[in-house]
């Protein structure tokens, strides 16, 4: 395709198309525009109608893409009306149009270059430069959209053809459009045509000619002074509305898509939410039944053959019992080893949340999340970063810049840090399969219900005291159609998800491992020296058990369950490693066995909770869920809300957990 | 005078969650619907904004929402064109000072 050549000098289309290139268009003939907003089938009906006789370039002092050419067609039909034409006036002897393809436009009024040009060459030319006539490309399927430019056009003296396309779109979704009414409507002609057929060109090539040679029309009235923006528009609307009614008939039930169908029930107010459980158990519990065999397989491998390949290998060197094997078997390998066996878990469930996301419905959650904030009073757009915090909390903590008013920013900052992110997910799916055994994806997915009814009763609870006169702001969510998932997509972002829980985990990991291997080394007690000490009797050991009576009241007083707890603080991901790495240093008493990793965890809990296991793990659970989610979370938060609201939070989230844990089990334990 | 427009905003402010209770409530067709609240976007009157529903670790080039160049998807001017996954677009009003 060759470069449009034209002078730079002429601003109009009429003044650029006369003396052009001939591929462009006669010298003389009759300018033609044609509009439309992107993506109507403009260009498809510009290609039928030019028959690739165009030209391309930039506009001259414009950097926008416009192209040009002739529109040929058959002379000799009387075309037009007036009393003296013996078939020989403008319209009926020309045997071609010029035909300039606009920028795709929605409107007049431009937000964009390509807008702005349609706006110059349609309305600020003079009036003798401006196109013979306008075609107006408008999509059926998306009739009132398209029309807006219509209505505009008709507030002016052009000559409008409406060329009316994806009448076959409109048809599958129930909407059967009547030209002839929409004509009527609008007050212009309009012509059906499928450009990729080529079917309607000759009508279309026809009206055009009939319209060319016909006075300018008298332009709609419409209340230019009206009292502001708004009105005006209204009125716009009002018509296309009026138009859209008389122009179009709606097959009741047949104009409901399968997406609208499935959103009546995903959607409703009682029925979606339910919904929305359903399927998040549905998650849960699949991924914890399938995951849980190789998760055993993965515990056997680490704690069997491969810290014992390492010990082999450690004793070969000469290093045996050093406080490198120490490191290295009871560190590296416990620790790294007991996050690698969450892998297939992980993996399972984010292949199942990317198949809920690329199918639609998550969006859906979304609705039913936002109707449950707006139902307590809480701001709308607080369920964005609160959905965010399901997955990690330290974004969820910079999505709160959402939010306009800074009361609510601080409001949904204190509250993200009670929603469950997949770090914890790790704790709740360990202890639920000591646990609750084949229950354990109920149990994991009620420690979701709870991280919920927390986000909802904190957020009441500072709702109804420090801020009692927060505003609201309306949101409304647009829906996407639901779709079969793609397995490329679903495959992508669930491996993204799980590359990155390992990248973020797996470095915390070895930190805090070294961390807590060189705090159980130091003796804090005289008599051992470092690498010799009983853990108990370590730095970790004594201040864990500093801490642990303060736990006592809710079940899991134990100091090797305190000690996970404190190294929560600093990331979730690390409290079953160095969970496991306690037990595996810690020498069983006399008399007993070294058992397994859930053996240890069970007496530890059956022992601190005077044998009521149960209402322990749930409280440890409720405690785990609640307080501070890591110090990556505190450092969000401080950044957007600052050090006093940051403090207050961890108070707060400090006062949930404990408070509930001690509830938990005071009360569960007269039951179990 | 009132029209879709107007209407429109008013189911907004009546706390409408979906484009689907918006033409349930005001009884405009789903297709005037959609078209005004984009006009509505246009005009400053609402704010239209691409959602995610959570962000990969990985960060936003590892998102379904993100571009196909890797640049965030949510938190966009509603869909970009060019994007993976499906769109989920928060729509807001803007208060006029």
């Amino acid at each position: 395709m060759r470069e449009l050549t034209v002078s730079p000098k002429l601003p109009s289309v009429g003044a650029a198309c006369h003396g052009a290139i001939d591929e462009a268009g006669r010298p003389g003939s009759p300018i033609i525009a044609l509009a439309g907003a992107p993506n109507v089938g403009k260009s498809t009906l510009f290609n039928n109608l030019t028959g690739l006789r165009a030209t391309t370039g930039n506009w001259p002092g414009t950097t926008v893409d416009v192209a040009r050419g002739a529109w040929r067609f058959k002379p000799g039909d009387k075309v037009c009306d007036c009393a003296a034409c013996d078939g020989d006036c403008r319209a009926g002897n020309v045997r071609e149009f010029t035909l300039i393809d606009l920028p795709g436009a929605f409107s007049l009024d431009p937000l964009s270059p390509d807008e702005q040009l349609t706006r110059t060459l349609l309305l600020d030319a003079p009036e003798a430069e401006l196109p013979d006539a306008v075609v107006v490309a408008v999509d059926a399927g998306h009739l009132a959209r398209s029309l807006y430019l219509v209505c505009q056009l008709r507030e002016t003296s052009h000559r409008v053809v409406v060329a009316l396309t994806m009448t076959d779109v409109a048809r599958k979704a129930g909407v059967e459009v009547d030209s002839y009414a929409l004509a009527e409507a609008l007050g212009c002609p309009v012509v059906v045509l499928d450009p990729r057929r080529r079917v309607g060109m000759d009508n279309l090539t026809r009206t055009v000619r009939e319209a060319v040679p016909r006075p300018r029309p008298t332009p709609r009235e419409y209340p230019r002074k009206a009292a502001d923006d708004l009105a005006r528009e209204d009125e716009r609307f009002a018509w296309i509305e009026a138009a859209v009614d008389a122009g179009t008939t709606r097959s009741g039930e047949e104009r409901l898509s399968t997406s609208d169908r499935v959103d009546r029930w995903a959607t409703h107010p009682v029925a979606g939410p339910l919904l929305f459980l359903a399927v998040m158990w549905g998650v849960f519990q699949v991924t914890t039944a399938v995951a849980a065999p190789l998760q055993d397989w993965l515990d056997g491998l680490f704690s069997g053959p491969v810290s014992d390949i390492v010990g082999a290998g450690l004793a070969a060197l000469g290093l045996g019992g050093s406080w490198v094997e120490g490191l290295l078997v009871d560190g590296l390998v416990a620790g790294v080893g007991m996050l690698l066996t969450f892998v297939p878990l992980m993996a399972l469930m984010f292949v199942l949340l990317a198949l809920l996301e690329d199918s639609g419905y998550m969006a859906r959650a979304a609705v039913v999340t936002d109707r449950l904030m707006r139902t307590i009073g809480l701001p709308g757009k607080a369920f964005l970063p609160l959905v965010v915090g399901f997955g990690c909390n330290v974004p969820a903590i910079a999505a709160t810049r959402i939010l306009g008013d800074a009361r609510q920013r601080i409001l949904v900052a204190l509250l993200v840090p009670f929603t469950s992110c997949t770090a914890r997910l790790t704790v709740y799916v360990m202890l639920g399969t000591i646990f609750f055994g084949r229950f354990a994806g109920t149990a994991v997915f009620l420690m979701y219900l709870a991280s919920i009814v927390a986000v909802i009763g904190v957020g009441l609870l500072l709702r109804k005291t420090l801020w009692r006169t927060m505003g609201s702001e309306p949101l409304v969510l647009d829906l996407p159609p639901y779709q079969v998932p793609t397995a490329r997509l679903t495959a992508a972002v669930a491996w993204n998800r799980l590359e990155g829980f390992l990248r973020t985990a797996s470095g915390i990991i070895v930190v805090t491992v070294c961390a807590v291997w060189l705090l159980q080394a130091i003796p804090a007690k005289p008599g051992a020296g470092f690498n010799e000490v009983p853990v108990q009797d370590s730095a970790y050991g004594v201040a864990a058990q500093a801490v642990a009576p303060v736990f006592a009241p809710a079940g899991f007083g134990q100091w090797q369950t305190a000690s996970a707890l404190v190294v929560g603080f600093v990331a979730k991901e690390a409290v079953i490693s160095s969970w496991a790495q306690t037990y595996a240093v810690d020498e069983p008493l006399e008399g007993e066995s070294a058992g397994s990793f859930g053996e240890a965890v069970t007496a530890s809990f059956v022992a601190s909770s005077g044998g009521h296991p149960l209402p322990a793990v749930a409280a440890f659970l409720w405690f785990l869920m609640a307080y501070t989610p890591c110090v990556a979370t505190l450092a969000a938060q401080r950044r957007e809300v600052g050090w006093r609201w940051t403090l207050f939070g961890v108070a707060i989230g400090l006062a949930v957990a404990w408070l509930g844990a001690v509830g938990i089990f005071q009360l569960g334990r007269l039951f179990w | 005078m009132s029209g879709p427009l107007t209407a429109v905003l008013a189911a907004f402010e009546a706390g409408a969650a979906s484009l689907a209770e918006v033409a349930s409530r005001t009884g405009l067709s789903p297709d005037v619907v959609s078209a005004s609240v984009e006009h509505l976007v246009r005009l400053g009157r609402l704010e239209s904004r691409e959602l995610a529903m959570g962000c990969p670790s990985s960060g936003c080039g590892g998102c379904a929402s993100a571009t196909l160049e890797g640049t965030p998807g949510c938190g966009a001017t509603g869909p970009d064109p060019g994007r993976r996954g499906l769109a989920l677009v928060a729509l807001t009003l803007r208060r006029r000072g």
